[in-house]
């Protein structure tokens, strides 16, 4: 469903020789793409800026015992970031995930069934190489 | 070739859900240097040791717990063949490799095949058989059972 980001349009952030410089057009962002690419860097590097960034929450397979469902249901104006998304997000969190105008998603995963997006709100990592820095940006899927 | 496993016909065996804390507590210990060219070919990253690797961003040298989840689940299958493995984080070049093994047992809650794919064992209460198409395969996966 295409909402505008409700907490942030865009994300620039620096972890040593990592960049992340990426534009959220709307307020689910899906992240998908092959193995390898990145995807849980990316994560790694949003988690640290979370560190500083107290609307930016960070969920993965570590937290699959954990009460994170109960923290977004909760919750009002957090971006929240979600990898590992197919082993954490069932078909009810992805249906209110969907519906949710007053948080934002970054959702690491590969199959968003549930999540009502169009086209338009899937993306792939791009990284490249700049003197010796690796920049990872966002790109349409389709 | 693989065997693909409904989830109800997963008796007496462990189905693994978390690929990369199962690679991280046991996987890794079992690595030797048939796992050098799955990493090479899946995250573009050189198996250094048992336990490192030179990354493909920067080079940077890294513990192996940081291969994506695609080439654990991978290697999972790879070397524990008594266990089933989840492969729904899996991007599609991993999916190509696993549909390539000569042997282990994968679950998806959905279809997902590789168009890659020849021949597949599936498992579902009425036993064992041979699927050699995806149009085949598909249809067996969407079946109630």
């Amino acid at each position: 469903m295409k909402i505008k980001p409700t907490v942030l349009n865009k994300i620039h952030t620096k972890h040593t020789s990592f960049e992340v410089d990426i534009t959220l057009d709307y307020n689910v962002t899906f992240i998908c793409g092959e193995s390898g690419v990145g995807k849980s860097a990316l994560y790694s590097l949003l988690e640290e800026l979370a560190a500083e960034d107290k609307r930016i929450r960070c969920f993965n397979y570590l937290d699959k015992k954990k009460r994170y469902k109960n923290s977004i249901k909760q919750s009002k104006e957090k971006l929240f970031v979600i990898d590992n998304a197919d082993i954490l997000l069932d078909d009810s969190i992805r249906g209110y995930i969907a519906l949710d105008s007053e948080n934002q998603y970054i959702i690491i995963g590969r199959n968003p069934t549930g999540l009502v997006l169009s086209m338009d709100e899937i993306y792939e990592l791009n990284s490249e190489n700049k003197n010796g820095k690796t920049l990872f940006t966002l790109r349409k899927q389709f | 070739m693989i065997t693909i496993y409904k989830k109800k016909a997963i008796k007496n065996m462990e189905l693994v859900a978390l690929n990369d804390v199962y690679f991280n507590k046991y996987t890794s210990d079992m690595l030797d240097e048939k796992a050098a060219n799955i990493i090479k070919k899946i995250d573009c990253s050189e198996m250094l040791d048992k336990y490192t690797i030179r990354s493909r961003f920067n080079g940077n040298v890294l513990n192996i717990d940081k291969l994506s989840t695609g080439c654990k689940t991978v290697l999972n299958i790879m070397y524990n063949p008594d266990k089933v493995f989840d492969i729904c984080e899996c991007g599609d070049n991993a999916l190509d490799v696993i549909y390539s093994l000569p042997e282990g047992n994968v679950y998806c809650d959905y279809p997902f095949i590789s168009f890659d794919m020849e021949k597949v064992n599936v498992c579902d209460k009425s036993g064992v058989h041979e699927v050699t198409s995806y149009e085949e395969l598909k249809e067996w996966w969407t079946n109630e059972d």
